[in-house]
C-alpha cells in the first residue's frame, strides 16, 4: 500500500467512526466540550501513529485502546477540575461503554421513531434542553413552569427514550 | 424500578445541568462502584446524551421565531453549560481533516523543502515547565507541547530574567538564557545541545533552534540528522555527528568534530565543512578560514564528570550533614536509606547513639537508587509494599520529614507514614489523590463519641510534572501554638490552626507503617488500600516541631 491510499483510507476510517470514539469518551468524561478535546487529541495520536494502521485489520479496537489512554491521560492531567468519574471508574466501565459505543449508530437510528413518538409538549422541552442546548432554567421560564417541575418532566422523557431506544435496539436483533 | 437506579438518572441529570455538588459526584461513583445494573443504566444514558448531541449537530435546529432568537442570547449559551457549543464535534473534525490534509501534502513535498524556506517565526514565549500551562479548554491544546528536555546542568547561574530550570523539565519554544555554568538540552528530536555560559538561546521547534550568543556544542545522531541551528541569517544543518558554535558580536566560529556540517546563507553558495574543519564567519556574513581553534568546547561525557563530580560533592554534604542530625536529641527515629545489601530486609535506624528496637521491617518493597547513584531507597509499588517499624512512647509535638519521589497519586489516599489502628493521639501523614499533604491526629478513643479529628490539608502542591522528581515534604504538629504547618522543599505550603476541641496534646505512635496502612479500619471500604506509588529515600520523625528555618536546612543539604 502506497502512502497516499494509506493514508486515504485511514482517514476514511477515522470519518466512519468519529461517532462511535465521541460516543466513547463522552460516555466517559460526561462534558460535551471535554470530550471534542479529547476525541481530537485521539485523532492527532492515530494520526501520529498512521504506521500502526493496517487497512484489512478492524479499526476500531485500536482506535479505542488510544482513545482509553486520551480518556485516562486527561482525568490525571486535570487532577485539580471536577469530573463525574475518577480514572478507576473510568478503567471499570471502559469494556462496556466500548461495547455501547459501537452501536453508537443504530441507538440514533433508533432514537429518531422514539423522538418522533414524544408528544408535542414533550418533544418541545427536548428541542429546547438539548437541541437549543438551554439551561434547565431557562427551559423552565420559556414554558412557565417551575425548575423542578422540568426537571421532572426531563427525567422521565429521557427514561421514556432510553426504554424505547432498548425496545427498537432489540427488536433490530 | 430500584430507587438507587431512579438517584443515579436524576444525580446525572443535575451533572448535565452542570449542578451537581461534589457529593453528588461522590454519590454516583459509589452507585456505579457497588451495582451492576447501575452501570449498564449509565452506560445507556451516557449513549442516549451522545446519541442525541450528535442528532442536535445533523439537524437544523433554526429557531423559528424571533422570541425564540432572543431566548438564546450569546452570553446565555457560555453561561449555561459545556453542551451549549452546538456542531462543535462535527466542526472540530472538519477543521482536524484539513490539518490532515495538510499533513499529507507535507509528507508528499518531501523532507528536505523546509530548507527551502524561510526560517518559521515561532513568537518567543517564555521557556515554561510543560506541564504547568494552564489547564487549557482552547482547540490548541493537543499542539502545546515542549520540544526539548534539561537533562544536565552544571554549575548553572541562571539569567536575571529566566525562570529558573530543573533536569527533567520540559522546555516549550522561546528563549534561554544562562550567565555561566552549563546546559545540556535534548531536543525530542534526539539532537543534544551543550549550552556553555553566558549564552543565549532560542528554541524554535523539536529540530531547530538559534544562538543569539555563547558557545555550544551539538551532538547529532544518525536520527536527528538536518538538526539546525540559526545564526542571524546563517543556517548551520548537522548532517551527522557532532560540531561546536561560539557567537560573539565579532562573528560566528563553526567547528565539525566528527562528520558533516553544511552552511546556509542568503544569496551565498552553500557550504560544507567535514570534521576537523573550521570557519569564521564575520559580522558582515563573510566567510573566512579560521586560522585558530576556538577554545575547546565541554563535551557530553566532559559534562557527565563534571556533573559527577557536583553530585558527589552534594552526596558527601549530605552525609556530613546527616551524621550530625543524627546526634539531635529530638530526633524520634530516623531512617537514612544507606544499607548498601539489597537482600537486607531490615531498615537501620539511623539515630546516634543507635538504638536498634528502632530498626524497621521491610515487607515487598524494592531497593533502587535513591537521590544519589551511590545512595539507596526503598521503592513501593504494590499494595502491599511497606516498612513496618515500632515506636513506644508518649510524645507531644511531632515533625515529619522525608524525601519521597512520587510516581503517581493512584489511590484515594497515599501513604507516607501511618500508624497502624489510628486511635486516640495518633498520627497519619499522607497525601490525597488531589495532591495535598494530609495531616490528622485522632483526638478520642475510637468508638467513643468526641470530636472528630481535624484534617488539616495544604493546598495542591503535586502536578503530573514532578513525576520522578526528588521532593523533600515535611509537616510540624505544634501543641504550643495549636497549628499544623505543610512544608513542600523547604517552603511553606500552609498553616492551620486546630481549633480547641480538636486539638490532642498528647501523640503516641506504637506500630505504624511508612509507605502504606497496615489495619484499615473497614476492609471493605474502597479507600483501603493506601500504598505509595513512589521511593523513599531518607526519613526523619521528631518529637518537636522544627522551625521553618530548620525545614530549609534539611531540604538544602539534602537536594540531590
Amino acid at each position: 500500500m502506497d502512502a497516499s491510499n494509506r493514508s486515504e483510507q485511514f482517514v476514511q476510517q477515522l470519518t466512519e467512526h468519529q461517532n462511535r470514539l465521541y460516543g466513547y469518551v463522552y460516555s466517559l468524561l460526561g462534558d460535551h466540550s471535554r470530550a471534542s478535546d479529547v476525541v481530537q487529541e485521539t485523532n492527532l495520536v492515530l494520526w501520529r501513529k498512521i504506521d500502526e494502521f493496517q487497512a484489512d485489520k478492524p479499526f476500531l479496537p485500536w482506535a479505542f485502546a488510544i482513545a482509553r489512554f486520551q480518556v485516562l491521560a486527561h482525568l490525571r492531567d486535570h487532577q485539580r477540575d471536577r469530573f463525574l468519574l475518577d480514572a478507576e471508574l473510568a478503567e471499570t466501565l471502559s469494556e462496556e461503554v466500548q461495547q455501547q459505543a459501537i452501536q453508537l449508530e443504530a441507538v440514533r437510528d433508533a432514537l429518531r421513531p422514539c423522538m418522533d413518538a414524544l408528544t408535542a409538549e414533550h418533544r418541545d422541552l427536548i428541542d429546547r434542553r438539548y437541541f437549543r442546548a438551554m439551561s434547565v432554567a431557562d427551559v423552565a421560564a420559556d414554558v412557565n413552569r417551575n425548575v423542578s417541575a422540568v426537571k421532572v418532566a426531563l427525567l422521565r422523557i429521557r427514561r421514556n427514550l432510553a426504554n424505547c431506544v432498548q425496545k427498537n435496539l432489540a427488536e433490530e436483533s | 424500578m430500584q430507587p438507587q437506579l431512579e438517584e443515579l438518572e436524576s444525580l446525572l441529570l443535575d451533572w448535565e445541568a452542570g449542578e451537581l455538588d461534589p457529593p453528588g459526584i461522590d454519590r454516583v461513583r459509589e452507585i456505579l462502584r457497588g451495582d451492576a445494573a447501575a452501570r449498564t443504566l449509565f452506560v445507556r444514558m451516557q449513549m442516549l446524551s451522545s446519541a442525541l448531541k450528535l442528532e442536535a449537530e445533523t439537524r437544523i435546529t433554526a429557531p423559528t421565531t424571533r422570541a425564540e432568537v432572543a431566548a438564546t442570547t450569546l452570553p446565555q449559551r457560555r453561561a449555561a453549560h459545556p453542551a451549549a457549543r452546538p456542531s462543535l464535534v462535527a466542526l472540530r473534525f472538519h477543521q482536524w481533516i484539513a490539518v490532515a490534509a495538510a499533513f499529507v501534502i507535507c509528507m508528499l513535498a518531501g523532507r528536505l523543502a523546509y530548507l527551502e524556506f524561510a526560517p518559521v517565526s515561532v513568537p518567543p514565549t517564555e521557556a515554561a515547565r510543560a506541564a504547568s500551562s494552564p489547564p487549557a479548554e482552547s482547540s490548541h491544546e493537543a499542539m502545546s507541547h515542549g520540544v526539548a528536555l534539561v537533562t544536565r546542568l552544571v554549575d548553572i547561574v541562571w539569567d536575571q530574567d529566566q525562570s529558573h530550570l530543573e533536569v527533567g523539565d520540559a522546555l516549550a519554544a522561546g528563549r534561554l538564557a544562562i550567565d555561566s555554568g552549563y546546559v545540556q538540552i535534548e531536543f525530542f528530536c534526539g539532537a543534544t545541545v551543550i549550552l556553555e555560559g553566558p549564552a543565549e538561546f532560542e528554541l524554535f521547534s523539536a529540530e531547530r533552534a538559534r544562538v543569539i550568543s555563547g558557545r555550544l556544542r551539538a551532538h547529532v545522531p544518525p536520527a536527528a540528522r538536518g538538526f539546525t541551528i540559526d545564526v542571524d541569517d546563517m543556517q548551520v544543518v548537522d548532517l551527522g555527528t557532532e560540531f561546536g558554535l561560539a557567537v560573539s558580536p565579532a562573528g560566528t566560529h563553526v567547528q565539525v568534530i566528527d562528520g558533516e556540517v553544511e552552511l546556509h546563507q542568503p544569496a551565498q553558495q552553500t557550504r560544507l565543512l567535514t570534521a576537523g574543519q573550521a570557519l569564521l564567519r564575520g559580522a558582515d556574513g563573510v566567510y573566512q578560514a579560521a586560522t585558530q581553534p576556538h577554545a575547546p568546547l565541554v563535551g557530553i561525557t566532559d559534562l557527565e564528570s563534571r556533573d559527577q563530580g557536583q553530585h558527589t560533592a552534594r552526596y558527601e554534604r549530605w552525609k556530613a550533614w546527616s551524621a550530625q542530625l543524627r546526634r539531635d536529641p529530638r530526633l524520634v527515629t530516623y531512617y537514612g536509606f544507606d544499607e548498601a545489601d539489597s537482600w537486607e530486609r531490615r531498615l537501620t535506624c539511623g539515630i546516634d547513639p543507635p538504638n536498634g528496637e528502632l530498626d524497621g521491617a521491610i515487607v515487598g518493597a524494592g531497593r533502587v537508587t535513591g537521590r544519589w547513584s551511590t545512595k539507596g531507597a526503598l521503592e513501593f509499588k504494590r499494595p502491599g509494599d511497606r516498612v513496618r517499624i515500632q515506636i513506644p512512647g508518649e510524645f507531644q509535638s511531632l515533625t515529619f520529614a522525608c524525601w519521597a519521589k512520587i510516581d503517581s497519586l493512584d489511590r484515594r489516599f497515599n501513604s507516607l507514614f501511618l500508624t497502624d489502628n489510628y486511635n486516640q493521639g495518633e498520627p497519619h501523614w499522607q497525601i490525597l489523590e488531589s495532591g495535598q499533604l494530609y495531616f490528622s491526629v485522632r483526638p478520642v478513643e475510637r468508638g467513643t463519641p468526641g470530636p472528630h479529628d481535624r484534617k488539616v490539608l495544604s493546598p495542591p502542591f503535586w502536578e503530573p510534572s514532578m513525576s520522578g522528581r526528588w521532593l523533600h515534604l515535611a509537616t510540624t504538629f505544634n501543641v504550643e501554638t495549636k497549628t499544623v504547618t505543610h512544608f513542600l522543599n523547604g517552603e511553606i505550603l500552609s498553616q492551620d490552626r486546630i481549633p480547641d476541641e480538636q486539638m490532642v496534646f498528647t501523640t503516641r505512635i506504637g506500630t505504624a507503617s511508612i509507605g502504606n496502612w497496615s489495619i484499615p479500619t473497614q476492609p471493605e471500604a474502597q479507600f483501603a488500600i493506601r500504598n505509595l506509588n513512589g521511593s523513599i529515600d531518607e526519613f526523619a520523625l521528631f518529637s518537636a516541631a522544627l522551625t521553618a528555618d530548620e525545614i530549609k536546612a534539611m531540604y538544602e543539604h539534602g537536594q540531590p
